[in-house]
């Protein structure tokens, strides 16, 4: 229980008649980068909110640091720094009172540590010449950056962004992947987002929500493994046949797809204990009947993962 | 990165958790802004021209000065209330800022809390005190008369009671509906409508505040006009009433409001 910052069980949303969430059963280790992964209205935000405790569970519940997210709500809330998908703030103050109004829920003072604070969290998100701006003057990356500096002016145990990125550039985006990667030993970070290749670059784990639904969970080289298990995936010339024959009767082996184009052929060599495949097949066939042109293990990229998940309907994939 | 050591932490625990920095921040809407002197000149001014053009103008005696000073600095500062009251809720329920707030360490009834407090004694300063001693001056000015300070005080005091009852009242309204329009509509009508209520069903006649301001049949002066002329007052059981139905819409506000999804 102790190594679970977030833990849910059964946790369920129904908006009248729509099942926003359905049995998620999420855990979330303590200093880690938990990437949280779907398409709109997957049910990303949902999660967030009951959390939070902003909305209630049907069914089901949700833990964060061993408290119940409905029961002890705000106790919870001291230990969190959010930021919304859509940040809102007062409009009438500026940038530097929405942190001062912010940090004055988690500290009293002194005066000079939360003066030195805010001017902390202005330049780490770079609006340290803005501060003193009203915030209806504020372009959606600024006040996205001003979420992020609010969300973090507490130094939370756990950071929940929802859609971090969004509504910034390229430039700002990377801001924020090297702010979570630093903050990583602080605090765990569970983030939501669209952006694939960002959470191939920051995350260790991630989760994959569709139509309500898990639809996969685990660290980030597991998924990426894929579902099929290990494949070697080899170029060659010569006589493939005769090379399929001696693969084929390693015990190792548990399959080959072959592919030809001109006069290169192309295995897909599924394989059941990836040491001894490591070890032993390059060598087989580069002692035997072929001329190998390209061996490498086959690598999956989120996205394709994602897209296999979401459009093929892979519910509960762990 | 240096921890949180340096600071001093926020002590307040459960249904206070995060009310001190909720009434610093709705304090300082009235008073760190216009909003403070604005709203006090349109008081001031409004019930001293009404009370110098229709009153004292007219010669009429301090008893119907008073009398119509009683109205008009219940009924009109009550629109003003209401018209402010309006939006608290609903406006930071539609442009976020509520969900936003309540993902702070914040109780959702110091949320509600802090906006009553602020806003009550705000109308009290800038609403009924300040327009009230500017009166004051009017009518000792006007009339030749003046009022015992004590019991115009005491006067003033149910004046706001009268204020607070529709503060308290469109506040709880804005917990209900997600938009301005019932809120401002159902608390305007309650406030002009009450005298055809009273009217329509008299037992109504302690519950609501307009009998404290305009006698009714049996009665020579309303609780109001009776403190600020002096004037003994043969029962204070409607001020009982009207407090407890501002309790009772606060307490029915905050269980509405963690009711709430954001």
């Amino acid at each position: 229980m102790d190594n679970f910052v977030i833990q849910t069980q059964g946790l369920s949303k129904i908006y009248k008649q729509t099942n926003a969430l359905q049995s998620l059963d999420l855990a979330v280790h303590h200093n880690s980068i938990f990437g949280f992964l779907g398409p709109n209205g997957a049910g990303k935000t949902t999660t967030i909110k009951l959390m939070l405790g902003l909305i209630r569970p049907t069914a089901g519940s949700a833990t964060i640091f061993g408290m119940d997210s409905v029961r002890q709500s705000v106790d919870i809330r001291a230990r969190i720094g959010y930021l919304p998908q859509e940040p809102h703030f007062y409009e009438h103050m500026t940038a530097r009172q929405t942190l001062h109004f912010t940090a004055k829920f988690f500290f009293k003072g002194p005066q000079k540590a939360l003066e030195e604070r805010i001017d902390e969290m202005l330049d780490l998100v770079d609006l340290a010449d803005k501060a003193d701006r009203p915030i209806k003057s504020f372009s959606g990356g600024e006040r996205q950056r001003l979420g992020i500096a609010q969300a973090q002016v507490n130094y939370p145990d756990l950071l929940i962004l929802d859609e971090p990125a969004a509504s910034l550039d390229p430039l700002g985006r990377r801001d924020v992947l090297e702010v979570m990667s630093k903050l990583r030993k602080y605090a765990t970070i569970f983030y939501s987002t669209h952006i694939l290749d960002d959470v191939q670059r920051v995350s260790d784990t991630v989760v994959i929500l569709n139509k309500g639904k898990l639809a996969a969970q685990g660290p980030i080289e597991e998924l990426l493994a894929g579902s099929e298990g290990v494949i070697y995936i080899v170029h060659m010339k010569g006589d493939a046949e005769a090379a399929a024959s001696l693969v084929q009767s390693q015990p190792w082996v548990s399959g080959i797809k072959t592919g030809q184009h001109n006069e290169e052929t192309t295995w897909q060599v599924s394989v059941t204990d990836p040491a001894a495949a490591e070890a032993q097949l390059l060598k087989l066939l580069v002692n035997g009947p072929v001329l190998v042109t390209e061996f490498h293990r086959k690598q999956y990229e989120l996205e394709d993962i994602f897209i296999e998940v979401v459009e093929g309907g892979q519910n509960g994939r762990k | 990165m240096a921890g949180n050591s340096a600071f001093e932490l926020v002590s307040e625990r459960g249904w206070r958790r995060g009310l001190g920095n909720l009434l610093d921040n709705e304090f300082a809407r009235w008073w760190k802004t216009r909003l403070w002197w604005s709203q006090a000149l349109i008081w001031i001014l409004l019930i001293g021209f009404m009370l110098g053009a229709v009153a004292i103008g007219a010669k009429e005696s301090i008893d119907n000065v008073v009398l119509i000073y009683c109205i008009f600095a219940s009924m009109f500062p009550a629109v003003g209330v209401i018209i402010r009251t309006q939006d608290a809720v609903v406006g930071e329920k539609q442009d976020g800022t509520a969900a936003w707030v309540l993902s702070k360490p914040a109780s959702r009834q110091s949320f509600i809390l802090s906006k009553l407090v602020a806003s009550g004694l705000s109308v009290l300063v800038i609403m009924v005190l300040l327009p009230g001693i500017v009166a004051y001056g009017l009518m000792w000015f006007g009339t030749g008369t003046q009022l015992a300070p004590l019991a115009f005080l005491e006067g003033l005091a149910v004046i706001w009671l009268f204020q607070l009852f529709f503060l308290a009242f469109t506040l709880m309204l804005g917990t209900f509906f997600s938009n301005r329009g019932p809120v401002i509509g159902l608390s305007l009508a309650l406030l002009f409508f009450q005298q055809y209520l009273i009217g329509l069903i008299p037992a109504t006649n302690n519950l609501l505040p307009w009998t404290l301001v305009v006698p009714t049949n049996n009665q020579t002066y309303a609780m109001v006009p009776s403190l600020l002329l002096g004037q003994p007052v043969s029962s204070y059981l409607q001020l009982f009433f009207i407090t407890a139905e501002i309790v009772i819409f606060v307490l029915v506000a905050i269980w509405r409001f963690q009711r709430e999804e954001f």
